[in-house]
């Protein structure tokens, strides 16, 4: 297994992002006008959900929030490793403490994969923490 | 962020069309990603006598712009009124001579009321890419059933429904019976040519589409004439050409574009970035065999160590959970 340095930048903790998880992927690496075609077309329904659209499909989301303690980061590695076992460098480029979590024509709910896995951090606290005898 | 709409009207200046003016006004102020519902105020004359009822569409076809469902009625004994304002076929019209009919229609509002329902391009792809599939006959007659029940319910005292055909007719009139038991219907092809009130019907939809086409305005804050995206329809050059000029490689089109289209799906294919929609792929993949999965033959083999695969517990697969490192 490899290890991972992780090298914040100093002004990191700046930068706050807006990120939002989708339900699909876009077969590119690029910048996206997401203001312009997607975040202008968002609304709140009645039920406090959002709503918006991506080619025509119909998407809900909801914010989920990064659980108390703990801070998201958004990394980037300039070299992309070759072998698994290789070191790799990670650079901090934005921390975020939300994610506008988004599904195809369905509610978000418990059973979405962010959701449950941000469940595990709670779980892994309750079972790493020392026992205390009463 | 915008909050979800409401049908409450304060919140609009134009409330009553009173012209083309004041028609495209009230489209305009309205959210042009969502439907838009409008029925005028309804004639004495109208709740006092019998009344026929037409309900056509416009702009099914193009690939661009909403679609509008329009229904007008009248007395059965004013009826005259509808040859006297030249309702005729709507596509037997040029624009002007629409929307001439049109005004003269609104003039006569003691004895003609009429409605719209304005499907916006955004909920048209909704429904059609949506889980269950609404499909667009049934999003048609959604709209026609909306447009009728209002007409009853604004207290006009309809007698006989006359509806154009979306797909085979006997079923469709069939199916407006079961909603509309008490009154009678007649579900025809080419309705709009046959029956004059539903030819008032058809330029209500006809001239409003145009109208709203005309004040589009891009949410993505493009700034592009009505000229500029021409009809809609796939064989029209202008509109050949919007789509090749407008095409955004991550979202594609602005929400004008009906991206349900195969017209769209294709030029999208050939231009933007390929997009892979994750629930899409896994339904697909339900019918396969499962992965993993040990073959018989495997059991038959000498093999001094039996490889073992550490697997991760079913909690962390479901949460789509992986070890990266090793700690």
């Amino acid at each position: 297994m490899a290890t991972i340095h992780i090298h914040p930048k100093a002004q990191f903790a700046k930068k706050n992002s807006k990120l939002q998880s989708m339900p699909f992927k876009v077969h590119a690496d690029c910048d996206a006008n997401v203001e312009q075609y997607f975040n202008s077309y968002v609304k709140t329904t009645k039920d406090n959900y959002f709503k918006s659209s991506f080619r025509g499909y119909p998407l809900l989301g909801k914010e989920v929030p990064v659980p108390d303690g703990y801070v998201g980061l958004v990394l980037h590695e300039s070299i992309k490793p070759i072998t698994e076992k290789e070191e790799r460098k990670l650079r901090i480029t934005n921390t975020f403490s939300n994610i506008t979590f988004w599904n195809w024509d369905k509610v978000p709910s418990k059973n979405d994969s962010i959701i449950k896995a941000l469940e595990w951090i709670e779980i892994a606290e309750v079972l790493h923490s020392p026992i205390v005898e009463e | 962020m915008a909050e979800c709409d409401g049908k409450s009207s304060p919140k609009f200046k134009t409330n009553v069309i009173k012209s083309l003016d004041t028609l495209e006004s009230y489209i305009s102020e309205r959210d042009n990603s969502e439907d838009v519902f409008y029925l005028s105020p309804v004639p004495d004359l109208c709740k006092e006598y019998p009344c026929i009822l037409g309900i056509d569409e416009a702009g099914r076809g193009p690939v661009l712009g909403p679609m509008v469902y329009g229904t007008s009625f009248c007395p059965i004994n004013e009826q005259m009124i509808l040859h006297k304002l030249e309702c005729a076929d709507s596509k037997q019209l040029n624009e002007e001579k629409r929307d001439d009919i049109f005004k003269n229609m609104l003039e006569n509002s003691d004895k003609i009321a009429w409605g719209i329902e304005v499907i916006s391009p955004n909920s048209i792809c909704n429904s059609m890419l949506s889980r269950s599939k609404y499909s667009l006959n049934q999003v048609s007659m959604d709209a026609a059933i909306k447009l009728i029940r209002a007409a009853i319910d604004s207290g006009a005292k309809i007698q006989h429904i006359f509806v154009d055909t979306v797909g085979k007719p006997e079923k469709y009139q069939a199916y407006l019976k079961t909603i509309f038991p008490s009154y009678e219907i007649t579900v025809a092809k080419k309705a709009d040519s046959t029956y004059p009130i539903v030819s008032a019907a058809s330029i209500c939809a006809k001239v409003s589409r145009d109208h709203a086409l005309r004040v589009w305005e891009f949410t993505e804050g493009l700034e592009i004439k009505s000229e500029e995206f021409g009809s809609g329809y796939p064989g029209d050059p202008v509109t050949k050409k919007f789509l090749v000029d407008s095409c955004d490689l991550v979202f594609g089109y602005p929400q004008l574009v009906r991206f349900s289209w195969s017209t769209a799906e294709n030029a999208l294919k050939d231009t933007a970035y390929h997009v892979e929609f994750e629930e899409i792929e896994k339904q697909d993949k339900k019918d396969a065999p499962p992965a993993n999965n040990t073959s018989i033959t495997s059991f038959f083999k000498m093999t001094s160590k039996p490889s073992i695969v550490k697997k991760e517990h079913e909690f962390f697969a479901r949460r789509c959970l992986t070890r990266k490192v090793e700690f």
